[in-house]
């Protein structure tokens, strides 16, 4: 196949675009790490210092030490793998109820769930949060939810409003299905029910789906900056990303350990990146597909 | 309703429901609930004390608001330069990357990166980058010989750098997104074109493009409700200033509500941004042409 100048000039240019794309993406990556290690006067001088003189490993050690960031990490940790868990069980329980039992109204409770799905927490910030604060006998609370905190800053109101989660719920029904339906009959002639259906054979061939899903629910979860922020207050329920939100807050910017500590932060998501940018991937796609 | 389904099995109504009270239970509690209560706390002076009907009021301020005026207009230029810019340099890069290319897994991780990475975080990069006497950008413009500019403290700068930044962050989601619609158009296609004498960029604009309208479409929807929700950036890199210039609506409920607690008002400010929403989502809906 003979290949034309155009062709030709169409492959360079594009070539040099991805070139560039690169570049812009991976300069301030290769930036961060750099002033991470450098020292403050470097980060001060006119020069750029993208080799840093002498590798100042010290910035992480000063970094995780300004704060308590054992503390920020365990609540972060405890918060996501809580929500990840719980909300799980929960959307595979539904999908699976969507996709295969058949009831009077799923239809219609199906798209009210579809359109839940559309509304982003940000509108619902002021109820969410007036409604945790409202919980009967939490926080110092009477039986009618007045005159104490609620569930504010506490461990509970920073899962709660996450578990629900639509997305999950329409992830899970799709994948259920593509399940033959012979699976179902061959379930109840051995006398299985509905739930043991649900326990013994379908959660089982549940890995794909649900490795997405968590992949994708812990990114999000982790990464949440919004609710943490109107739902705690003080340091002791400080999430990671709070803390480094609230990093330089305080009088001249240390740049090279804020940087330090921008790379530790985001340290569980990069293992689990890595580990299963596959699912990572897959779960980004299956939510782009409409059914 | 033409297929008049099988009677319903009593025991698996039963089962159905008994599976789905725990998702039903906080789907009721905190998506059905809180809008329900949105609408309700817009018609009140509520302030964590004590709530009064107080009609329209809270709407008719909302317009006379110069901060939540300037959060409108500039989530709005926000969004639509967001979109424009993530579905063009989406759909660009997606197609110089659909090929055999050496380095592709490298290419593609490294983009996705910025997004696996949280807006925090991104945050802190830019803002690094972007200090006016220590950030790298101004440090390489004086190398250069030209003056800094301070990028997040001029009004004409602010809210193009915000901009910038969420591309910046989100073109490897659209990459991978175009790149998955694109490898699902039939190799027939483009052979057809091959032989029909059709050069790259012809297949590209006569091919590619109208093959993956649908891809196109998702991506530009989801980046533009995306958009309506930008709050983080601003709270962590500009406050919202200078004088306004950066300030969103989901900042401004921010403000309004969590600094002030002036939580009636936040929730007529939230009231709006479900419209907008809604508006979005029905043109998706009546517009989508569902992928299947």
């Amino acid at each position: 196949m003979k290949k034309t100048k155009a062709d030709r000039r169409f492959r360079v240019l594009s070539a040099l675009f991805v070139t560039l794309l690169c570049l812009m993406t991976g300069f301030p990556l290769v930036m961060t790490i750099s002033v991470s290690l450098q020292t403050m006067s470097e980060v001060y001088s006119p020069d750029l210092n993208l080799i840093p003189d002498a590798l100042q490993f010290v910035n992480y050690k000063t970094a995780m030490t300004t704060g308590s960031w054992a503390r920020y990490f365990q609540n972060s940790l405890t918060v996501t793998v809580i929500t990840v868990v719980i909300s799980l069980v929960i959307n595979a329980m539904s999908g699976f109820v969507f996709a295969r039992i058949p009831f009077r109204g799923r239809e219609p409770l199906f798209m009210l769930i579809l359109i839940g799905m559309m509304i982003p927490a940000q509108v619902t910030l002021i109820p969410v949060f007036l409604l945790i604060r409202s919980v009967p006998f939490a926080g110092g609370n009477n039986w009618l939810g007045q005159g104490g905190t609620g569930l504010i800053n506490t461990y509970a109101g920073l899962i709660i409003p996450y578990i629900a989660g639509s997305f999950g719920v329409f992830l899970c029904r799709q994948f259920y299905m593509g399940f033959p339906t012979e699976l179902d009959d061959a379930a109840r002639i051995d006398g299985c029910g509905r739930l043991g259906q649900f326990f013994r054979i379908y959660l089982p061939l549940s890995g794909p789906v649900l490795a997405s899903l968590a992949v994708l629910k812990f990114t999000g979860t982790w990464n949440e900056y919004t609710w943490p922020l109107v739902m705690t207050s003080g340091d002791a329920m400080k999430t990671v990303q709070l803390a480094l939100g609230a990093f330089r807050n305080e009088g001249e910017v240390f740049w090279n350990q804020l940087m330090a500590a921008t790379l530790v932060s985001g340290v569980p998501i990069y293992l689990l990146f890595f580990f299963a940018q596959k699912h990572f991937v897959s779960g980004l796609l299956a939510g782009s597909v409409k059914g | 309703m033409n297929t008049r389904p099988l009677r319903y099995n009593r025991r698996d109504t039963l089962a159905a429901w008994l599976m789905l009270t725990p998702f039903l239970i906080f789907f009721a509690l905190f998506v059905v609930y809180p809008i329900i209560m949105n609408f309700y706390y817009s018609f009140t002076n509520y302030d964590l004390n004590r709530a009064k009907w107080v009609g329209l009021k809270n709407y008719r301020r909302l317009f006379k608001d110069t901060a939540f005026i300037m959060a409108l207009k500039n989530t709005s230029i926000y969004a639509l330069f967001s979109v424009l810019a993530l579905t063009i340099l989406g759909f660009l890069t997606a197609s110089a990357l659909n090929r055999e290319i050496r380095g592709l897994r490298f290419i593609r991780t490294l983009m996705i990166f910025p997004y696996a990475t949280s807006m925090t975080a991104v945050s802190m990069i830019w803002l690094m980058l972007l200090d006016p006497s220590t950030g790298l950008i101004n440090k390489a413009l004086r190398l250069m010989g030209l003056s800094g500019v301070d990028w997040l403290f001029t009004v004409r700068t602010a809210l193009p750098c915000l901009i910038f930044v969420n591309i910046w962050k989100n073109i490897g989601y659209c990459m991978l997104i175009f790149l998955a619609g694109m490898q699902s158009v039939p190799v027939e296609i483009y052979e057809a074109a091959t032989v029909d004498g059709a050069s790259e960029g012809q297949k590209l604009v006569h091919v590619t493009a109208p093959m993956v309208r649908p891809v196109t479409f998702f991506v530009s929807i989801t980046t533009l409700l995306e958009s309506f929700k930008t709050f983080e950036q601003v709270k962590l890199m500009t406050g919202g200033d200078p004088l306004y210039s950066t300030t969103t609506i989901v900042h401004q409920i921010y403000q309004r509500g969590f600094t002030e607690f002036k939580m009636g008002y936040a929730a007529a400010m939230s009231v709006v941004l479900l419209l907008i929403v809604l508006i979005v989502t029905l043109i998706n809906v009546r517009f989508g042409g569902r992928a299947e």
